[in-house]
């Protein structure tokens, strides 16, 4: 029933070592994810309804149900298929490590998509017009002028869907991976001490979004540099 | 799909006790966020600090700690007064339908405190000092001319917070409330059928989700019923 400091610092060290798990988890599916926001959202913003649609669909499905539930059916359900199993693909889709990077890809982009639609329909029309004017192709207008103005823009919300991302990595553990949250749940499992354990994990994850939040700052700055006087 | 027909009541039956935390967790989140508001805006500097403590723990741990912490703690908790009257006990816990609710009602009670927060700061200046004018206590300001203005700015963030509310009862599966999750896993050790039976879980929580939009929709239109005409 006390609380056991002493505990707290002899299982610190295993709980850090579960910061390697969690932060691949959390990069891997964060530069994949973007990969796949980048394209919904351009399909997304598309006049062709045939490209509109479909990213619709996606970003509406995978926003709307529980991230814990599309794990599992990736990395439960999946293996149901007979011709699943004997794919190229199995070696990858056995693995919960891949399977998790894969959930939380097809999540992120989802969110991310709609956060950078947002930052493209923010930018000026004017600056459109001017890029227009300045006899620049379509193609130079979005790289030139659209995109970077769309960045700085997308940029805090984007932050906070960074945070969501490390916060939805603990799920990794349900499905027996060792991330920081998985390590503690087995040492809880051997200590019975949940408060000494999951607080310490907890403080963790609050240094890492710590970090995230002070790396974007950062990133913010530079992107809005132009208009800084 | 004829494998889920056997299960129909059962998944009809956890969609309710999803209903039901829902319900509970969102009572509970309204409060923790209109607390958290009003410390943050009060002029108390301890009772700020508190709030910023709050969501910022809150909003940077992940959901499922949170549950495993306020679940396991309290058992751990309520198990050692327990012994302390009767030796002979093994094993108390708060059941996993409130400590579930309440765990994720902490969680996105911190996110609705910042949008609480900013609605009411929202509410135009002039607007309170009128009420003042007229001679209405705090109390009564606070419910005739604050409270009237401020859901209207808080509500489609609000409507983003019942859908993470209502994602988040998934979790509550792991410390063992028998819900949809849980039915999903029954469903699979007899028919040996995961992705049909946890897809039927997703369209589930789609319907959910879907019902929320739409209701914050009409609601938000209701709210702003005012400006219609100033178009």
């Amino acid at each position: 029933m006390s609380f056991d400091v002493s505990l707290v610092f002899a299982s610190l060290p295993e709980i850090v070592g579960g910061i390697g798990v969690t932060v691949q988890l959390l990069v891997l599916s964060l530069l994949l994810g973007l990969v796949l926001a980048v394209a919904t959202a351009l399909m997304r913003i598309s006049r062709i309804p045939l490209l509109a649609w479909p990213a619709l669909a996606y970003v509406y499905v995978f926003r709307g149900t529980p991230i814990l539930v599309q794990l599992f059916v990736i990395y439960y359900g999946l293996p149901q298929f007979a011709f699943i199993q004997e794919s190229v693909l199995w070696p990858i889709l056995r693995e919960p490590y891949w399977c998790a990077i894969i959930a939380f890809t097809l999540n992120n982009g989802a969110y991310a998509a709609e956060i950078l639609r947002g930052g493209i329909q923010g930018v000026d029309r004017g600056l459109h017009e001017a890029g227009r004017a300045l006899g620049l192709s379509p193609r130079q207008r979005f790289i030139y002028v659209t995109a970077p103005i769309a960045v700085r823009l997308a940029l805090p919300a984007y932050s906070n869907e960074m945070i969501s991302l490390l916060k939805a990595t603990a799920l990794a553990s349900t499905i027996t991976m060792a991330d920081v949250t998985g390590v503690a749940r087995t040492i809880v499992a051997k200590t019975f001490a949940p408060y000494e354990i999951f607080i310490s994990a907890a403080l963790v994850y609050l240094a890492m979004t710590w970090l995230i939040q002070r790396a974007v700052a950062l990133a913010e700055r530079r992107a809005s540099r132009y208009v800084r006087t | 799909m004829s494998a889920v027909a056997g299960w129909l009541d059962d998944f009809l039956r956890s969609a309710v006790v999803i209903l039901e935390v829902l319900l509970v967790a969102l009572a509970m989140c309204v409060t923790w966020g209109l607390l958290g508001a009003a410390a943050k805006l009060c002029k108390s500097r301890i009772a700020f600090r508190i709030a910023t403590l709050y969501t910022t723990v809150f909003r940077g741990t992940p959901e499922l700690l949170v549950l495993l912490i306020v679940y396991f703690g309290s058992a751990i908790t309520l198990t050692g007064i327990a012994q302390v009257f009767d030796p002979e006990v093994k094993f108390v816990d708060i059941p996993p339908f409130w400590a579930g609710a309440f765990a994720i009602s902490l969680v996105v009670g911190a996110y609705a405190t910042e949008t609480f927060r900013g609605a009411f700061l929202g509410v135009d200046v002039g607007q309170v000092e009128a009420a003042r004018a007229l001679g209405l206590g705090p109390v009564h300001t606070f419910f005739y001319v604050r409270l009237p203005q401020m859901w209207r700015l808080a509500l489609p963030s609000f409507g983003n917070h019942m859908n993470s509310l209502i994602k988040d009862t998934s979790l509550i599966s792991v410390i063992g409330l028998e819900e949809i999750m849980y039915t999903a896993e029954m469903a699979t050790s007899v028919t040996n059928r995961p992705f049909t039976m946890y897809l039927v879980v997703a369209l589930i929580y789609l319907a959910f989700t879907s019902v929320i939009v739409a209701g914050v929709w009409a609601l938000e239109r209701y709210a702003n019923r005012h400006l219609e005409t100033a178009r």
